[in-house]
C-alpha cells in the first residue's frame, strides 16, 4: 500500500516549530517600528504644533498658571492615536519620539496615556529688542528684487539670530510671500504683502522655527 | 466534580469571535495572522469560532459604526457569561480619525464594559497575543467569581 505524505508526516512529528513561540520568546520590534510615543517635556516650547497637525486628536494640553510661569501638561492618548508619526516630524524641537516598544495593553484607559509637565517661563522683556523689520530705506530696493530674483542682494544687511530664539527676517530677502505667518501656530506673525511689512507679536511667539523651516526664500533665521 | 474540570480548563482553550464594527479591514488581517501557523495563537488554545454563543473572548474592530451598532450589541449580548470584550486597535477605543463623524456611534465603551484594549494601528500580532493572554487571565478570574 501507498502512504502519500507518510514521510513529511513522520518528519514533522521530530522537526523544529516553524511558529515564533512568541510569549516564550519575546520578539522585537523591526527598526523604525512606531510603537509607544515617548514625550520630552524639557525639550518642548508649547507651539501645538503637534495638537494642530494629529489626524486621530490624540494630543490634548492642559495649561495652569503658576508664579514661575504656565505649567503646561501635554497628554497623548495612544487609544486614538494612528501612529502616523506626523507630530514628531512637525515638532522642531524633537520633543516626541516613536519607540519600539508594541507592548500597547491595558485594561483602563489611564494605561494607554503618555503624560508630561513643564514650565514655560514668560518671555523675556528686553528695554530695547532689536526690531528686525526695516522700516522704509529696504523698501526701494526691494520691488526691483522682486522682479529679478536671481540677482543676489549686494547690501543684503547681515541680519543676527537673536539670543532669545525668536526670527529675525531678512527684509532684503523676503517676497512677502506670506507663508511664514500662515504656518505660524501661534499666529504671531503678521505680513502685509501690500504693505510690505514683517512683523513679530513677541508675547505670543514661542520659537518653535516653523516659519524658519517654512519660508521659500530662506530669510528667516531663529 | 465537573464544574471544577470546567473551571480549570476555562483558561486553557478560550475560543474567539471577531465582531467587525466597520473596520478599515487592517486590524481584521492582523487577527487573522495571529492564528496563522507564524504567530500561531491556537498553540495557546485560542480558536476562531464562528458563533457567538461558543464564544468566550469577543474581539472588536473597527469604530462602531452607527450602522452596525445594533448589530454589535446583539452579537455580544448572545456571547454566554463569562465573557471578555477586547477592543483591538484605536478605533473602537476613541473613534481614531473618524472621531466626530456623523456616521460613528462609539466608542464602544460607551454601550458594553471592556475588558481588554489593545493600542495600536494596527497593533502587532505580538500585542494582539499579549491581549489575547491578558484577556485568558480576566475570563479566568471572572468564571471563579462564578458559582
Amino acid at each position: 500500500m501507498d502512504f502519500p505524505f507518510l514521510k513529511e508526516a513522520v518528519n514533522g512529528l521530530f522537526s523544529k516549530s516553524s511558529c515564533d513561540m512568541y510569549p516564550v520568546k519575546p520578539a522585537e520590534a523591526a527598526p523604525r517600528y512606531r510603537g509607544r510615543i515617548v514625550y520630552h517635556p524639557d525639550k518642548c516650547i508649547n507651539c501645538m504644533m503637534c495638537e494642530r497637525v494629529c489626524s486621530g486628536n490624540a494630543i490634548t494640553h492642559t495649561i495652569e498658571k503658576t508664579e514661575e510661569g504656565d505649567r503646561v501638561t501635554r497628554t497623548f492618548y495612544l487609544g486614538s492615536c494612528t501612529f502616523c508619526a506626523t507630530c514628531a516630524d512637525f515638532c522642531n524641537h524633537g520633543a516626541i519620539e516613536f519607540t519600539g516598544d508594541y507592548h500597547m495593553v491595558a485594561t483602563k484607559e489611564e494605561d494607554l496615556m503618555v503624560t508630561g509637565t513643564f514650565i514655560k517661563k514668560p518671555p523675556v522683556k528686553k528695554a530695547a529688542p532689536p526690531k528686525p523689520a526695516a522700516p522704509a530705506a529696504p523698501k526701494a530696493e526691494e520691488k526691483p528684487e522682486v522682479k529679478a530674483e536671481e540677482k543676489p542682494a549686494e547690501a543684503a544687511p547681515a541680519i543676527q539670530p537673536r539670543d532669545d530664539g525668536k526670527p529675525v527676517q531678512d527684509a532684503s530677502k523676503c517676497v512677502y510671500c506670506t507663508i511664514c505667518a500662515r504656518k505660524c501656530p501661534a499666529g504671531a506673525l503678521t505680513v502685509d504683502r501690500a504693505a510690505k511689512t514683517w512683523t513679530l507679536d513677541e508675547d505670543l511667539c514661542v520659537g518653535c522655527g516653523t516659519c524658519a523651516e517654512a519660508c521659500p526664500k530662506k530669510c528667516i533665521i531663529i | 466534580m465537573f464544574k471544577k474540570l470546567i473551571k480549570e480548563s476555562t483558561g486553557k482553550s478560550p475560543w474567539l469571535f471577531h465582531i467587525n464594527a466597520g473596520s478599515c479591514n487592517g486590524c481584521d488581517i492582523e487577527l487573522v495572522s495571529v492564528l496563522t501557523p507564524r504567530y500561531d495563537a491556537e498553540r495557546l488554545g485560542f480558536q476562531l469560532t464562528g458563533s457567538p454563543r461558543h464564544a468566550d473572548i469577543v474581539v472588536v474592530t473597527g469604530p462602531v459604526t452607527a450602522q452596525s451598532l445594533d448589530r454589535v450589541l446583539r452579537t455580544i449580548s448572545q456571547v454566554p457569561e463569562p465573557r471578555c470584550i477586547v477592543t483591538m486597535g484605536s478605533c473602537p477605543q476613541s473613534g481614531n480619525v473618524f472621531r466626530g463623524s456623523y456616521a460613528i456611534a462609539g466608542p464602544l465603551s460607551k454601550y458594553v464594559h471592556v475588558d481588554v484594549d489593545v493600542a495600536g494601528c494596527t497593533p502587532k500580532p505580538e500585542a494582539v497575543i499579549d491581549g489575547l493572554v491578558l484577556a485568558t487571565k480576566i475570563l479566568e478570574e471572572k468564571r471563579g467569581q462564578m458559582k
